[in-house]
C-alpha cells in the first residue's frame, strides 16, 4: 500500500500538456495585451505624459481594490469603502489645519480608519451580521459624519497634502510609489510570513481555523481594520490629488474597486486571493477606460465594457471547470 | 404527498409511525434539532415517498441502537411491500443483518456479489481491503508512564463533575450513546466549549481550557470529529492544511519557508502513506482516508502531551481505519496520551486500554483490561440510559420569540409606530392626508423592489442590477408611453419594457447558473451593463411619460394611494405562497441546503430561474410606481434602490444566508426605511442624522435577529 503513495503522482504526459496560466496570471497576460493594443490603436494614450496622468488614478484604485480583495478573502465585502474614504479625505483635512502637522493629521486619520474598520469587523464576526449589510449599515453613519463634519460642502485641504499628491521620484507619481509599496507589503505578508499563512486560513475555513488553534476574531477584526486603512489612505491620496475633500468621493471608487478584485481573479469563496493581481487589475480597468474615451466613446460605453469585462474575466476561469464537467 | 395546508398533521402521523417518542414536532425547525433527530427526520422523508427503490448511504453513522432496530423495521416494511434497497454502509454488522446480497467495492472496482449469509465478516474484510488483516486492531499495552493529565471534577455545558487520570502512553477511550455529553466533553478539552466548574492539570500544571490556543499551549492538541466543518481547509493544498497547526516549525528569520513547509509535508505524506498526486493538491480533493490522515498527521505535528481524537474514523475505508489505529498506538507507544472519542463501541473496545462511559452528562462507568469489551460498553451505556433525559436547555423566552418568524414584523412595526407619535407630536403636518400619503407612495415602490429582492434571497441569491433596472424601465417608457401616444404605441411600449425587465433576469440567471458566477459578481456586472444601456438611450433626462398615465397610476382612495393598495395585496399574496404554496415551500427548501433540495427531486435550475425572473417582473412594477414621482425617462432615478432594497429585506427579518424571509416583513422594513427619511426631515434634523439612524437601525435590527436564531440554534 505504502508504494502507492508517491507513483500515483506523475501525471500522464507532462511534456505535451497545455499550460493554461494560474487563476492570478491571466490579468498579466490581459495588461500586457491591452497595452500593446492601446499602442496600435491609440498610441496617444501610452505616451508618457499620459501614462503619467493616468497612473496615479490607477494607484489610488489600486489601494482600494487591495483593501477589498483582503476582505474579500475573509468571504466579506466592504461597501463602507465609499464613505470610508470620503472619511479619509474630510478628516485629514480638518486634522491638517488643526493639528498644523501633516504627520499628525495622516496618522490621526489613519487610527480613525482602523477604529471604524475594526467595529465593521466586530459587527461581522461578533454578532454575526452579514457583511454587506453591516458594512452597508456602517457606510451610512459614516456618511452621516462626514457630512456633520463638513457640514455639506466640500473641504479644502492643507497644501502639503495637495503637494504631497503630485510630487513624483524620477518622473513616477508617487502616488504610484506609495501604492506599490502598500501592495508588495500586503502581499509580502501574506504569502510570506505567519500572518499570512494564518489569514488565509482563517479565511478559507473560520471554524476549522478556530480548532487548529488560530485566534480567528482578531483576524477577522483586523482585517477589516485594515482594509478601512487601505480606504482612507486612497481617499487622501485623492483629496490632495483633487485638491479638496468632498462627501461622495469615493462613490466612483466604490464598484470599480470591487471590478478590480474580480478580474484580478480573487474568488468570492474565501481563502485565496492576490492583491498584486487586483492591482494590476486596477491598472488594466483604467487604462481600459481611457483607451475606450480615445476611441471616442462616451462614459456609457465604457460602463458597458467594464461589465463585459467583469464577465469576461470570471467566465474565463470558470470555463475549464465548467467544460471539464460537462466533458 | 397531501397539500401543504395538511402538511403538519401528516408529518406528526409519519414521525409517530417511527416511535412516538422522537420529541419532534413538525413546526420545528431542523436546525434546532440533534443531528439524531435530524437523521430520524431525513428517513422518515424518504421512507414517506413509498419509494419502488430506496438507497440509503450510511443511514445509521448517528443513529443510537435502538433507533437502528427501528430502521431495520422499517426497512423490512419496505422489502415486504415489493420495493428494492441498496444499502451502503462500512458496518459489516449491519450489512450482515439487514441485507439479502452484498456487493462489495474497493477502490471504485466491484469485489463481487455474493449471498449475505454466505460470507463471514473475516472473508468480508477480506474482500474490502483486498488482504488479511491479520488484526485488525494493533495490540494493546500494559505498561504506561507517569500521569500526564488529570481532570478534577470538570464540569461545563452539557457534562458535570468529571475527574480522571491518564497517563503517558495510554488510550482512553470515551463511550456511551451519542448526545450524553461525551461529545461536550471532549470539545470542552480543546478548548471549544465552555468550563465552568473544576480544572485540569497537564503535567501537573493547571490548564486553561479556555480556547483552543490556550489548550494547545498547554500540551492539549485536538482532532475534530466533523472534519469537513472542523478539520480541513477543503480548497488549500495538502501543505497548507498540515503545516496550519504548527507554523512556528517553519519559520525562519522571521518569514514562513515554504521549502521547510513542503519537505514536512512530504515526510508526513510518506509517514502516514496518505495517497495524493503531491504536497500542492487541494486536501477536498482527496478521499475521506487521506484527509483524515493527513490531518491527523498535522494535529500529531504540534507535538502535543495529550491528544484528543473525535471519531478518528468516521467515513474512513476499512483499510485506512487499520492504518490510523497501528498510527495511534505507534504515537502512544512513543509517550503520547491519546483519548478517542467514537459512537462505535467495537473500535473503542479494540483500540483502547481503559474507557469511561458517559450517560446524562456524566462518568457512568470505568472499565480496563478484561473489562474493555464491545459488550462491556454498550452493557454499561445501556445499563445507565434506561431513562432519556428529557429537561433541555431552554432558551430565554425573548430570544426564542425573537427568532421565530413574526418577531421583525412585531418589532419594526413597534419602531415606526413609536417614530410616527414622536413626529407627529413634535409637528402637527405628520399626521395629515398629503404627507401620509406621500410616504405611502414612496413606501410601495420601494416595498415592491423589496420583494423581488427577497425572492431571490430566499434562494440564496441577491440582485445588485435592481435599481439600474428600474431606471431601464423608465427610460424605455420614455421613448413610447408619451403624450399623444396611440394606444398600439402604448402597448409595445409596455412589452418593451416586460421584455427588458425579463431579458435582465434571464441575463442574471445565465450568468449565475449556466455560467456559475457568484451572484454578488454576476449582478454587479448587470449592474454596470443595464446602467450602460440606460445612459446610452437617454445620456440626459428627458421623454415626459404620458400624463393621463401617470395620473391613473397616481390614483388615490382618500389620501391612500392605490399603488400602496396594490403592493401590500402583492405582499399578502407572496407571504401566501411562500407558506402555502408549493413553490413557496420549494423555494425555502433551495435556499436552506441546495444539495438537500436537489435530491429531494426539486429542480434548482429552474427555480433560481423563477427567482430572478420573478425579481426583474417585481422590480419592473416597482419602476411603474417610480414613474409617478419621476414623470420622465432618467436614467439615474432608480440607482438608490438597489442598497435600499436590500436594507428593506434585512431590517424585515430576511437573511441574506438563503431559507428565510418575509415579503410583509419587506413591506414593513420599507415603511420603516421611509419613517427615517421622512422623520428627520419633520423634526428638523440635518442629513447627517438621517444616515445615523438608518446605519444604526439596521444594525440594531439585524443584531437582535442573528443573536436569536443562533441562541436557538445553540440551545
Amino acid at each position: 500500500m505504502k508504494a502507492q503513495t508517491f507513483a500515483a503522482a506523475a501525471p500522464q504526459s507532462p511534456v505535451f500538456r497545455l499550460r493554461l496560466p494560474g487563476e492570478f496570471g491571466w490579468i498579466w497576460i490581459a495588461t500586457a495585451a491591452l497595452f500593446a493594443i492601446s499602442a496600435i490603436v491609440a498610441p496617444g494614450t501610452v505616451r508618457p505624459a499620459s501614462l503619467s496622468a493616468m497612473l496615479p488614478f490607477a494607484a489610488m484604485l489600486a489601494i482600494v481594490a487591495a483593501g477589498q480583495t483582503i476582505v474579500i478573502q475573509q468571504r466579506g465585502l466592504d461597501l463602507s469603502c465609499a464613505a470610508m474614504m470620503s472619511l479619509g479625505g474630510v478628516v485629514v483635512a480638518k486634522l491638517g489645519f488643526a493639528a498644523d502637522s501633516m504627520l499628525l493629521a495622516v496618522a490621526g486619520t489613519v487610527a480613525v480608519a482602523a477604529l471604524c474598520g475594526s467595529l465593521n469587523g466586530l459587527l461581522v464576526a461578533r454578532l454575526n451580521i452579514m457583511p454587506i449589510v453591516a458594512t452597508l449599515a456602517m457606510n451610512a453613519v459614516l456618511l452621516g459624519a462626514v457630512n456633520m463634519l463638513s457640514r455639506g460642502t466640500p473641504l479644502a485641504v492643507p497644501d502639503a497634502l495637495e503637494s504631497f499628491s503630485h510630487r513624483d521620484v524620477l518622473g513616477v507619481p508617487w502616488t504610484l510609489v506609495l501604492s506599490l509599496g502598500f501592495l508588495l507589503s500586503i502581499a509580502v505578508i501574506s504569502a510570506r510570513t505567519l500572518i499570512g499563512r494564518r489569514f488565509v486560513a482563517v479565511g478559507a475555513n473560520p471554524r476549522a481555523a478556530r480548532a487548529a488553534g488560530m485566534p480567528v476574531l482578531a483576524y477577522q477584526v483586523g482585517t477589516y481594520g485594515a482594509a478601512a486603512v487601505c480606504f482612507a489612505v486612497a481617499g487622501m491620496l485623492y483629496a490632495g490629488f483633487i485638491g479638496s475633500a468632498s462627501q461622495n468621493a469615493g462613490t466612483d471608487f466604490l464598484l470599480p474597486g470591487i471590478a478590480a478584485v474580480v478580474v484580478g481573479g480573487t474568488p468570492f469563496s474565501g481563502g485565496r486571493g492576490s492583491v498584486i493581481a487586483s492591482g494590476v487589475a486596477a491598472v488594466f480597468m483604467t487604462q481600459l477606460g481611457i483607451l475606450v474615451m480615445a476611441l471616442g466613446a462616451g462614459s456609457a460605453v465604457q460602463l458597458l465594457i467594464q461589465a463585459l469585462v467583469i464577465i469576461a474575466a470570471t467566465a474565463v476561469r470558470e470555463l475549464p471547470g465548467i467544460l471539464r464537467r460537462k466533458a | 404527498m397531501p397539500p401543504v395546508s395538511r402538511l403538519a398533521s401528516w408529518s406528526r402521523e409519519l414521525l409517530a409511525r417511527w416511535s412516538d417518542s422522537t420529541g419532534i414536532s413538525p413546526s420545528d425547525r431542523v436546525e434546532t434539532l440533534g443531528a439524531e433527530q435530524r437523521f430520524i427526520v431525513e428517513i422518515v422523508k424518504a421512507l414517506a415517498s413509498e419509494p419502488q427503490v430506496l438507497v440509503l448511504d450510511e443511514p445509521t453513522e448517528h443513529l443510537a441502537a435502538e433507533d437502528v432496530e427501528r430502521l431495520f423495521r422499517r426497512v423490512r416494511e419496505v422489502t415486504a411491500r415489493g420495493a428494492a434497497v441498496v444499502y451502503i454502509s462500512h458496518r459489516i454488522r449491519e450489512v450482515q443483518t439487514i441485507a439479502d446480497r452484498l456487493t462489495v467495492l474497493r477502490d471504485g472496482q466491484g469485489q463481487g456479489t455474493y449471498p449475505a449469509r454466505g460470507l463471514s465478516e473475516d472473508e468480508i474484510i477480506h474482500l474490502i481491503v483486498g488482504m488479511d488483516l491479520e488484526e485488525e486492531f494493533p495490540p494493546k499495552c500494559t505498561e504506561f508512564g507517569p500521569e500526564v493529565l488529570r481532570l478534577e471534577g470538570l464540569g461545563g455545558s452539557g457534562f458535570s463533575d468529571v475527574s480522571l487520570g491518564l497517563r503517558r502512553g495510554e488510550i482512553l477511550g470515551v463511550g456511551g450513546i451519542s448526545d450524553n455529553g461525551q461529545q461536550d466533553f471532549v470539545r470542552a478539552l480543546a478548548g471549544l466549549g465552555r468550563v465552568s466548574s473544576g480544572r485540569a492539570l497537564i503535567g501537573g500544571k493547571p490548564a486553561d481550557l479556555g480556547s483552543p490556543i490556550t489548550a494547545m499551549r498547554a500540551g492539549l492538541s485536538y482532532l475534530p470529529g466533523d472534519r469537513h466543518r472542523e478539520g480541513i481547509f477543503a480548497e488549500l493544498s495538502l501543505r497548507e492544511n498540515f503545516a496550519s497547526r504548527s507554523p512556528l516549525k517553519d519559520r525562519i528569520a522571521g518569514f514562513a519557508s515554504r521549502s521547510s513547509e513542503t519537505r514536512r509535508t512530504a515526510e508526513a505524506i510518506r509517514a502516514y502513506a496518505v495517497k495524493t498526486p503531491g504536497t500542492e493538491t487541494p486536501i477536498g480533493s482527496l478521499s475521506g482516508g487521506n484527509q483524515q490522515k493527513l490531518v491527523l498527521a498535522s494535529v500529531v505535528a504540534t507535538g502535543p502531551k495529550v491528544l484528543v481524537i473525535d471519531e478518528p474514523t468516521q467515513g474512513v475505508d476499512v483499510g485506512a481505519r487499520a492504518e490510523i489505529y497501528r498510527i495511534l498506538r505507534d504515537l502512544a507507544s512513543r509517550g503520547t496520551a491519546i483519548i478517542v472519542l467514537s459512537s462505535d463501541a467495537a473500535e473503542i473496545a479494540g483500540l483502547c486500554d481503559r474507557v469511561v462511559v458517559f450517560s446524562r452528562g456524566q462518568l457512568v462507568s470505568e472499565l480496563a483490561g478484561e473489562e474493555v469489551t464491545e459488550n462491556g460498553i454498550t452493557g454499561a451505556a445501556l445499563r445507565s440510559t434506561a431513562v432519556r433525559d428529557g429537561a433541555e436547555k431552554g432558551t430565554a423566552g425573548f430570544w426564542k420569540w425573537a427568532a421565530g418568524d413574526l418577531a421583525p414584523i412585531v418589532m419594526v412595526g413597534l419602531a415606526i409606530f413609536a417614530l410616527g407619535a414622536y413626529v407627529s407630536a413634535a409637528n402637527g403636518y405628520y399626521l395629515t392626508g398629503r404627507n401620509i400619503g406621500g410616504m405611502l407612495v414612496l413606501i410601495s415602490t420601494l416595498a415592491l423592489v423589496a420583494y423581488g429582492q427577497q425572492a431571490l434571497m430566499l434562494v440564496g441569491g441577491i440582485d445588485l442590477s435592481v435599481g439600474p433596472l428600474m431606471g431601464l424601465v423608465q427610460v424605455v417608457a420614455s421613448f413610447f408611453i408619451l403624450d399623444g401616444a396611440t394606444g398600439g404605441l402604448m402597448a409595445l411600449g409596455g412589452a418593451a419594457m416586460l421584455a427588458a425587465a425579463l431579458g435582465v433576469g434571464f441575463l442574471n440567471w445565465c450568468l449565475v447558473v449556466p455560467l456559475r458566477l457568484h451572484p454578488m459578481v454576476a449582478t454587479l456586472a448587470t449592474y454596470m451593463g443595464v446602467q450602460a444601456v440606460s445612459l446610452i438611450l437617454r445620456p440626459a433626462p428627458g421623454g415626459m411619460i404620458n400624463g393621463d398615465l401617470l395620473s391613473l397610476a397616481g390614483t388615490r382612495i382618500g389620501f391612500v394611494p392605490v399603488m400602496f393598495l396594490v403592493a401590500a395585496a402583492i405582499a399578502v399574496a407572496l407571504e401566501w405562497m411562500l407558506y402555502r404554496h408549493g413553490l413557496g415551500l420549494a423555494f425555502r427548501a433551495l435556499g436552506s441546503k441546495p444539495e438537500v433540495a436537489r435530491m429531494a427531486g426539486l429542480p434548482p435550475a429552474r427555480l433560481r430561474l423563477f427567482a430572478y425572473l420573478g425579481c426583474s417582473v417585481l422590480t419592473l412594477i416597482a419602476g411603474v410606481a417610480m414613474m409617478e414621482q419621476v414623470g420622465i425617462g432618467d436614467p439615474r432615478a432608480g440607482l438608490n434602490y438597489t442598497l435600499a432594497s436590500i436594507a428593506a429585506v434585512v431590517i424585515g427579518g430576511g437573511s441574506l444566508f438563503g431559507g428565510r424571509g418575509s415579503f410583509v416583513g419587506a413591506l414593513f422594513g420599507a415603511a420603516f426605511i421611509v419613517q427615517i427619511n421622512t422623520a428627520t426631515n419633520f423634526l428638523g434634523l440635518n442629513a447627517a442624522w438621517q444616515s445615523y439612524l438608518l446605519g444604526g437601525m439596521i444594525i440594531l435590527a439585524v443584531a437582535v435577529y442573528s443573536k436569536s436564531r443562533q441562541k436557538v440554534v445553540a440551545a
